[in-house]
């Protein structure tokens, strides 16, 4: 009964991380446009909103957090990612945000102690 | 009944059918492999050689238990029967590995960046040297290159240490892009190395995290 609990606290889940991500991408730049100088700002503030609420979960887990905004502009993108890991503890989730303006890309990496 | 070549299946067959006909014949202090020999009726015509050869058979076991090329049903080696004849499957038992102490990477054995990041270098020209975006053809290369990176990466990255690569790859235009990340690790074992290449036509940023695991 303990290990069955500890197997489910330990486990990365996936939609609760999905809306973490999302939570943090909306409070960052939920309805600005975009603007060069800012963007640097705007990721940073994501990616450390994104991070301190995952520390909050309280998991065994080391995370990383990637962002990528691009402005729109009619060039077309690709992101992809490999993991080299333990496929039964450890997990991944992306977010693809866009307004008028700029795409926003967030990978969240969850490595298992 | 035809000549059965394999005493064990045979004996198998045997057991099957006793088990549905005449459970409470059996003993489970013996082997299920061994039914009441005298109760089975339309057989008795094959009962003494079979007698016979079960006895052979039981010291034969006995004598070199299981051979690496002996093919025996999984049942039959654990040994161990209900009243009913039929097997109790031993549980799987998991393996456990032994503690090996370690709290940290060994001395010389640190994720060297600098060499991840020649490395990455390297496969990006060498991979997207003069290729040209196209929007049906980079999703799949985005993808290849990845893995390309990683097994590159592994080769060069020393043991115990977990591995996470990001590619980014997109049309060259006029628009601008920022990629960012942050990592919640141990900052004395665990970095990253990222390159990026750019031709004409199209840009690309690689990354790769690697994070120690204890």
């Amino acid at each position: 009964m303990d290990e069955f609990q500890a197997a489910e606290e330990a486990a990365f889940l996936v939609d609760e991380v999905s809306s973490i991500i999302k939570e943090a991408i909306e409070g960052a730049i939920g309805g600005n446009a975009y603007q060069h100088s800012k963007v640097n700002q705007w990721t940073t503030s994501v990616v450390e909103q994104t991070l301190s609420q995952l520390t909050k979960l309280g998991k065994p887990f080391k995370y990383i957090v990637t962002c990528v905004i691009m402005q729109k502009n009619g060039a077309g993108l690709h992101t992809a990612s490999s993991c080299f890991w333990d496929n039964s503890s450890d997990g991944t989730c992306t977010v693809r945000w866009e307004n008028k303006t700029m795409y926003c890309i967030v990978s969240a990496f969850g490595l298992a102690l | 009944m035809a000549e059965q070549p394999v005493p064990e299946i045979a004996l198998l067959a045997q057991v099957l059918a006793a088990g549905s006909t005449e459970a409470p014949a059996l003993r489970s202090s013996r082997r299920g492999s061994q039914p009441a020999a005298p109760a089975r009726g339309p057989e008795d015509s094959k009962a003494p050689p079979l007698l016979s050869r079960r006895n052979s058979i039981l010291s034969r076991r006995s004598s070199f238990g299981m051979g690496p090329g002996s093919r025996r049903p999984s049942w039959m080696l654990h040994r161990r029967v209900s009243f009913s004849g039929l097997p109790i499957f031993q549980p799987i038992l998991k393996t456990r590995l032994e503690n090996t102490y370690r709290i940290g990477p060994d001395k010389g054995c640190r994720f060297d960046v600098e060499r991840v990041q020649r490395v990455l270098e390297g496969t990006l020209a060498c991979a997207l040297g003069a290729t040209e975006y196209s929007a049906q053809g980079s999703a799949p290369l985005a993808l290849s290159l990845t893995e390309l990176l990683q097994s590159q990466a592994k080769e060069v990255v020393p043991p115990r240490y977990k591995l996470v690569c990001h590619v980014v790859l997109g049309q060259q235009g006029q628009q601008s892009l920022l990629v960012a990340s942050r990592g919640l690790w141990d900052p004395e074992t665990d970095t990253f190395a990222s390159a990026s290449f750019s031709n004409a036509s199209l840009f690309a940023v690689a990354t790769v995290y690697g994070v120690y695991f204890e």
